[in-house]
């Protein structure tokens, strides 16, 4: 048998090998594109063969990490010391600050009988254990799951924003989309207006730290630099409220109706290391049922 | 078969470097392709059949975690194995230029077939800052990786190379 098989292997072609996996290739593009759900289990076995490790191998270099930190030299310490004391007196300052309006607020709320709630959404907090190994996307893994309740669709922040959307999970870990890959749009609006707008990743702008946006009606001109862009409440996978970053660029488009520009996202993408997900699916009407 | 394994082994290592300790580095920002380093060595040392099967194996690793459609990487990295497996009987295999080469075109292959069907065709059109903020990069970091790597991987499929003979297992060296 074994030797029949060797036989073989030397009589076959190498073009023809090249035709057979060509086709075989093509078969697995359609076949993914078509039946994903044949796809999956395959996909979440072979999550098994690599996600371990590479947790494993990010825990090793945090490590390395927090001994390297050790060695910080006294003055760059005291430095630090200094600007964080500076940061607690501005943050006091406007701590007093935000509680005086959150008590005007609650009182002029009991004024108009309002008792609509800001939804408190509850998180998981996880760590990225690998990105992906191209350069043209840029999507990640967590090392959080569907054994912690997480699911397709489910939204990621990290520090204070949105950062993506969860796109395929396996048992013990998920893969995140950002929303700086091209592949994302996102239904947004400013904060101070709640006039809606399209806010588009793209890998070129990243390269500057910005992001894309376009289709803002802003009419009083009430949007400036500076002001904050949140998720829309007509967005259809993203939660409403969480805050993509501040508009940094604007101007006006070519048909004169509405605004563009671009702004610079809370969360830092490249040093990107711990992440919440927020454990709650946006309901809509495809999948409330 | 006890080959195939070191190589298979080698390249899931690739893989786990790739996707973990190059991208999480703050100072890199483009990673280098270790998988595209992986399939042209091996198609260089071992000629066209086992550089198609390594691309194959590669290209599926990527495309089971990351890719949206699966077989896309693969077929790009079966195509440059076939392509790089061409040069084994016109070259030596201990001298590193001919695979420089072959990986730095490969890395140009591979990344503007990426360009054309991910982004060309939806209506991305500036070429030129493409190349140069992730093209060029990418294709100088991987070459200059390859001089590391393509040594260790010669050192280690040599080794296997002879024990195999040893064994008189020849499967692949006749090709």
């Amino acid at each position: 048998m074994k030797r029949r098989f060797r036989k073989f292997s030397i009589h076959i072609r190498s073009r023809y090998l090249l035709t057979v996996f060509v086709f075989v290739c093509i078969g697995l593009m359609l076949a993914s594109s078509t039946l994903p759900g044949m796809i999956s289990p395959v996909r979440e076995i072979s999550g098994y063969a690599v996600a371990p490790f590479q947790n494993g191998i990010n825990q090793v270099g945090g490590w390395f990490r927090k001994q390297l930190s050790g060695f910080q030299s006294v003055q760059e310490l005291s430095a630090a010391n200094e600007e964080l004391q500076a940061q607690i007196d501005a943050l006091t300052e406007q701590n007093s600050e935000l509680m005086q309006a959150q008590t005007e607020l609650t009182r002029l709320e009991a004024l108009y009988k309002l008792d609509q709630e800001y939804p408190e959404y509850n998180k998981v907090a996880a760590e990225v254990i690998s990105k992906d190994p191209g350069n043209w996307y840029s999507t990640f893994t967590i090392n959080k799951g569907t054994a912690d309740g997480i699911r397709v669709d489910m939204n990621v922040l990290a520090q204070g924003g949105l950062i993506g959307i969860v796109t395929e999970t396996g048992e013990h870990w998920a893969t995140v989309r950002s929303i700086i890959d091209d592949a994302n749009n996102i239904s947004a609006m400013a904060a101070n207006t709640s006039e809606t707008c399209v806010v588009t990743g793209s890998l070129l702008n990243f390269e500057s730290g910005r992001i894309s946006f376009s289709g803002l009606s802003d009419p009083n001109d009430e949007v400036t630099e500076g002001s904050a862009i949140v998720t829309s409440n007509v967005s259809s996978q993203y939660l409403s409220g969480l805050l993509i970053g501040y508009v940094s660029d604007l101007s006006i488009s070519s048909n004169k109706l509405t605004k563009s520009g671009y702004l610079i996202p809370v969360a830092s993408f490249r040093s990107l290391r711990e992440v919440l997900v927020i454990t709650e699916v946006k309901q809509t009407k495809e999948n409330s049922d | 078969m006890r080959r195939k394994l070191v190589i298979l082994l080698m390249i899931w290592l690739c893989f786990i470097l790739q996707t973990s300790v190059f991208k999480m580095l703050d100072i890199i920002t483009i990673a280098p392709n270790l998988l595209l380093i992986m399939t042209t060595s091996i198609a260089f040392m071992q000629g066209r059949k086992e550089g198609m099967t390594v691309g194959f194996v590669c290209g599926l690793f990527y495309d089971l975690t990351y890719g949206y459609l699966l077989g896309t990487h693969s077929i790009i990295l079966v195509v440059i194995g076939y392509a790089c497996g061409s040069f084994r009987n016109i070259f030596g295999d201990e001298d590193i230029k001919v695979p420089l080469l072959l990986v730095a075109a490969g890395e140009i292959f591979y990344n503007i077939v990426i360009y054309i069907f991910g982004f060309l065709l939806q209506g991305r059109t500036e070429f030129v800052s493409y190349f140069k903020t992730i093209i060029l990069p990418e294709t100088v970091w991987t070459v200059l990786i390859t001089i590391v790597l393509y040594r260790l991987i010669y050192r280690i499929n040599h080794r296997m190379v002879e024990k195999e003979k040893e064994g008189n297992q020849s499967l692949w060296i006749r090709d």
